[in-house]
């Protein structure tokens, strides 16, 4: 049952058929609460050691889905702070110093034993998945609550793309205030539109759709950039849609402050290089009609789908659980994620052996 | 107290005899693992029966440490400053003298062995921001920034070194060799060409002899203003060093470097030798530092074997540990 239930969304994740950071990270939660349920595990050491292997094969079936091994990473975690925090409750056990990271802590971190056989961990860790299941729940409700301190009245704020985040966000500050939205069309996807026409129907927002090229004409009137993002790593930059690069560089021009709406699921405790390291070319076909390219024949065209945003040109992040400057991003990751569970391919060559295996078992199955 | 002082002193003889075979034995290891091996072994040595007493003698041994000539580098006093911090911290924890000494000899030797493990630390984390076909500017002579680019080299990655001369004692040079050695593209360029390349270059790695409290450096003279030039050009500039280097000091400009660094750190006055061949007028005063302080602004991240920290993390370190 687990098993078919792993696989289809594997599959579901390589054909888009869940798509969007948010419904990607919340099937995501659910599928691995299921997993540990439904399996059968003797202690925390082997489950942690399925979870990864389970957690590269989803994040190898959409590595551009960054939530995907964010999620993955904060269950290890919970499963790992669940075990020790059991564990320490036990009589004749070694005290653990909480304070991880520490100079002065000399807990080899590999030298604890996750090999104990707890018969409370199972409950206690799917109770802790299920928290995290709601508080995603939950989120974008706990993001716009601080929207009244940001957002004050005949302000014009000017966001970019369709971020739901945003849009709720934008909309609670509506409640109590009124004030003017540009919106920017954001070629190619044009997901602008869709913006502007939600907002468009709350009677305290006034919309302004405009294109991509007015974005640095307009700036020097707007009070605040308010986007959303694909990603935050791990020092603060972002991953976010093409396009929004030039959007934040005009805004620095006008020293516009930019603020980034996003949830915590988003934190990513990997680096942007440059614009290369992390990104996917999208079909030229948004933008060029097929029957065109015949005309095109020495044209090169690309669509990336992403921009890398440097830290320093983001002035604040609003999270679930408060503002945070870019440069405090590191402290949040290692709130929410455990330096060992990188799931990065050099992690453990084993696993992913085992893993081929298993899918050329699969494979030639079918 | 001058006559319990003479015993002392000859008691604590073997402190720089021990300390000097240690460095003169691998010249290449950092100094801070020589230094911790000899404050253990004065633990497991000591007569002391008390925390306190245990203390005084640990501070007699780190200044003897600190007075010797074989104090090169600022990082010897931090590392010392952190194995005090950790001995009175853990007074606390412990209400049995016994046990307590057992744990600091014990916590004293994974500390060392934590230090010299390091370096493949920091390879194995900075690897990720090595990539084929980039450019990478290294300034002065790291052990670290060596580690990492010779470690990226062997794991099969293809990349171009630019290595500044780095004067006044040209260690650059010896960075080149050792790089060349190992295979790697190198390229040596004078100190006054840096942004004459910099527009080929993808990023700066250097290395650093004190990480101050703000998350600034202190390294070899002319760090900083490679700094300035990579900032004006919008590149990173990275910073590879060990955790042991963290010091608690807080450098508002140049000239509070001189305070920081150790009067025993020996630093040649003379420029280059050409200068020095020169003939000068008697009233030419010539002014050749060692050292320069790079502020947090110009810094990207800082690779430490604690993890890949920009530079406000290691504020947030420093005062987790000084708390």
């Amino acid at each position: 049952m687990d098993e078919i239930n792993l696989e289809t969304f594997i599959l579901h994740l390589k054909r888009k058929v869940v798509a969007g950071s948010f419904h990607v990270s919340q099937k995501t939660a659910q599928v691995l609460r299921h997993y540990i349920s439904i399996s059968k595990w003797p202690n925390a050491k082997v489950i942690i050691d399925q979870i990864k292997s389970i957690g590269k094969r989803l994040i190898d079936a959409q590595p551009l889905e960054f939530c995907i091994g964010n999620i993955v990473r904060r269950v290890l975690f919970i499963i790992r702070e669940e075990y020790i925090t059991l564990k320490r409750n036990l009589p004749n056990l070694i005290r653990l110093d909480s304070s991880k990271n520490n100079l002065l802590t000399y807990e080899d971190p590999d030298t604890i034993d996750y090999s104990s056989h707890i018969p409370t961990l199972k409950s206690q860790v799917i109770e802790a998945i299920g928290e995290l299941i709601e508080e995603m729940k939950g989120l974008h409700k706990n993001v716009a609550e601080h929207a009244i301190e940001h957002i004050h009245s005949n302000e014009i704020i000017m966001t970019f793309g369709c971020s739901r985040t945003v849009e709720q966000f934008l909309v609670e500050a509506a409640r109590k205030r009124k004030f003017g939205v540009i919106v920017v069309e954001s070629a190619p996807s044009l997901e602008g539109r869709k913006t502007a026409l939600t907002l468009s129907k709350n009677p305290n927002i006034d919309v302004t759709l405009i294109p991509d090229s007015a974005i640095f004409a307009l700036m020097s009137r707007v009070n605040k950039v308010i986007i959303g993002t694909h990603a935050v790593m791990a020092n603060g930059g972002l991953i976010a849609p093409s396009g929004t690069h030039s959007l934040v560089v005009a805004a620095k021009y006008h020293s516009v402050p930019i603020v980034v709406c996003t949830g915590l699921y988003k934190l990513c405790p990997l680096y942007a290089y440059d614009q290369d390291t992390f990104n996917d070319f999208g079909s030229p076909g948004e933008y060029l009609k097929f029957q065109e390219a015949e005309y095109l024949v020495n044209v090169h065209s690309y669509n990336p789908s992403f921009d890398y945003i440097p830290p320093e040109l983001v002035s604040l992040f609003i999270t679930n659980n408060g503002g945070h400057n870019p440069s405090y991003i590191y402290r949040l990751l290692q709130e929410y994620y455990d330096p060992r569970d990188m799931l990065e391919d050099d992690d453990e060559d084993v696993n992913n052996n085992n893993n081929n295996n298993n899918n050329n078992s699969e494979i030639s199955q079918k | 107290m001058s006559s319990s002082s003479t015993p002392a002193a000859t008691k604590n003889a073997w402190v720089i005899e021990e300390f000097g075979t240690m460095i003169q034995k691998e010249s290449e290891i950092p100094i801070a693992i020589p230094a911790v091996k000899v404050l253990t072994q004065a633990i497991q040595q000591s007569q002391a029966t008390t925390i306190m007493g245990l203390q005084k003698e640990l501070d007699e041994i780190i200044n003897i440490l600190k007075g010797c000539e074989y104090n090169t580098s600022i990082s010897l006093s931090s590392v010392c400053s952190l194995f005090v911090r950790f001995v009175t911290r853990t007074s606390l924890d412990f209400p049995v003298f016994d046990d307590y000494k057992k744990t600091l000899i014990e916590r004293g030797k994974q500390l060392s062995h934590r230090s010299s493990t390091a370096r493949t630390k920091i390879s194995q984390l900075a690897d990720r921001f090595i990539r084929d076909g980039i450019t990478i500017l290294v300034h002065g002579y790291s052990r670290v920034a060596l580690a990492v680019l010779i470690n990226s080299h062997a794991q099969g990655k293809r990349f171009n070194v630019i290595v500044t001369e780095s004067r006044p004692d040209s260690s650059g040079y010896k960075t080149a060799l050792r790089l060349q050695s190992a295979g790697i593209q190198v390229k040596l360029i004078m100190d006054g060409a840096v942004s004459r390349f910099m527009d080929k270059v993808d990023y700066v790695l250097c290395g650093a002899e004190a990480i101050v409290e703000n998350g600034g450096i202190l390294n070899k003279v002319g760090t900083y203003q490679i700094s300035i030039v990579a900032k004006a050009f919008k590149k990173p500039f990275y910073v590879a060093a060990e955790s042991f280097k963290f010091t608690r000091t807080y450098p508002l400009n140049q000239t509070d470097v001189e305070s920081i660094k150790n009067e025993n750190v020996v630093g040649s006055p003379s420029i280059c030798k050409t200068c020095s061949n020169l003939d000068k007028p008697e009233s030419l005063t010539i002014d050749s530092p060692t050292l320069d302080y790079t502020p947090p602004s110009y810094i990207t991240l800082l690779f430490t074997d604690l993890g890949v920290l920009t530079p406000s993390a290691v504020s947030d370190e420093l005062i987790k540990l000084y708390n």
